[in-house]
């Protein structure tokens, strides 16, 4: 019996203690939330066409459907005893220090390039088989803080380890 | 004394403890009852300011969402919850990396009481099927946080990579907006060098196959606010937000 006493006193003091816990809650608050974001698209294809005629090569990029945008440069090389000429009639071609003519427009997902024409000269009669490359590159638009675009052809890729990135 | 434990012994004594533990719970509620009582009386009888909470996430000087209680005091709230980020591109238009878009992130008290707020801030990555990539890094996202250090404190206990928890150390006041905690948001174009390569050798060919680890992921920023009254501030604080604050001439601290 004197435990039943026990036992229904601590379920008084408890009852008692339950009921004071609302006002221990009892304070204004309140909240707001919201969330957004946007998918990101990375990656490119770009594919060099050459067309020949008149001993001139007429070289163009084309940039796959969906690639992000992207510089393009082109270099062509042969052996020494021919000369090339490029030339572009758009004027969208210019040569940089390093061999390449680089492309002044961004060519986005499913553009090409103007043509650049590559002339081999000073070919002599008795010329067997030669031939003449050419080698392209693209590197996606970069975009300083204020949103300006510019080609950065030095980036690397990084295929290291992806825990904590740039952290 | 012989006479208590006799009664102490006795059924009399269970059916006295528990009448007694009766009378305690209706009194403990008879507070609650009384006051509901003076509340509704003054209602009648004059014109009653009502102390109601409310709360605004503001974005580029636009509110985007709020909860704010009701004034008519039937218990229910004017709720709204819109979007992050919904203007930061022109329709068509795709994310530049590197570029920094304006991001300007504040809070406004919309209730009738001041109040003390703090912020929490998420961002993430989400793969295609909407599942959070915990192995991409939540840093690439550049939300340029300001106002540090003075107006907004940093919770550095409760701050992950992921989530940053910010207090405003002003009292809000009724119909007043905070300072900036955020100004802008960029993406690092570092998520474009970012790659997974696998090799593949078949016969006298090998084929290298790159594949970008941010290709089709999404990005996401993500604030929450909360605010509770000014009144008992720090009681109300840790009741409510779990956390230890002093409030010393209406300036809070982090313990």
């Amino acid at each position: 019996m004197k435990k039943k006493s026990i036992f229904v006193a601590a379920f008084a003091a408890a009852m008692v203690a339950a009921a004071s816990v609302g006002s221990a809650w009892a304070y204004f608050t309140t909240y707001a939330e919201a969330q957004g974001g946007y998918t990101i698209s990375l990656g490119d294809e770009t594919r060099v066409e050459e067309e020949f005629s008149d001993w001139t090569k007429h070289i163009a990029v084309t940039s796959a459907e969906g690639s992000e945008p992207t510089y393009i440069r082109v270099k062509a090389f042969t052996g020494s005893q021919y000369q090339l000429v490029f030339s572009d009639k758009a004027g969208k071609w210019s040569p940089g220090d390093d061999g390449y003519y680089y492309y002044g427009d961004i060519v986005e997902g499913g553009q090409t390039t103007e043509p650049l024409d590559v002339k081999i000269e000073n070919i002599p009669e008795d010329a067997g088989e030669f031939n003449v490359v050419v080698v392209h590159e693209s590197t996606p638009v970069q975009y300083d803080e204020a949103g300006e675009p510019y080609a950065d052809w030095s980036i690397k890729l990084d295929s290291g380890n992806m825990e904590g990135g740039a952290e | 004394m012989g006479k208590i434990k006799e009664f102490i012994k006795s059924p009399k004594a269970t059916v006295v403890s528990f009448a007694l533990a009766m009378v305690l719970l209706l009194l403990s509620s008879i507070g609650g009852a009384r006051a509901a009582l003076t509340y509704y009386s003054d209602n009648y009888t004059s014109r009653v300011q009502m102390d109601n909470i409310g709360v605004t996430l503001v974005e580029n000087g636009k509110d985007v969402s709020n909860r704010d209680y009701k004034s008519a005091s039937d218990g229910t709230w004017d709720e709204n919850t819109g979007a992050l980020l919904a203007g930061m591109l022109a329709k068509g238009e795709t994310v530049k990396l590197g570029k920094r878009y304006p991001e300007e992130l504040r809070v406004k008290n919309s209730g009738t009481i001041n109040q003390y707020v703090r912020v929490n801030v998420y961002r993430y990555w989400l793969d295609k099927d909407g599942e959070k990539q915990r192995g991409l890094s939540p840093s690439l996202i550049d939300l340029n946080f300001v106002n540090i250090g003075s107006d907004w404190l940093v919770d550095e206990e409760s701050s992950t990579a992921e989530r940053t928890v910010l207090y405003y150390s002003k009292l809000l006041e009724s119909g007043k907006e905070s300072s900036l905690f955020a100004d802008s948001l960029a993406i690092d174009s570092m998520i474009g060098t970012k790659v997974t390569q696998t090799t593949q050798k078949e016969g006298k060919y090998t084929t290298i196959t790159t594949t970008f680890d941010y290709d089709g992921v999404k990005f996401c920023v993500e604030a929450r606010v909360d605010a509770v009254q000014d009144h008992n501030a720090e009681d109300a604080i840790w009741s409510a937000w779990g956390r230890r604050v002093q409030v010393k001439d209406g300036i809070l601290s982090l313990k």
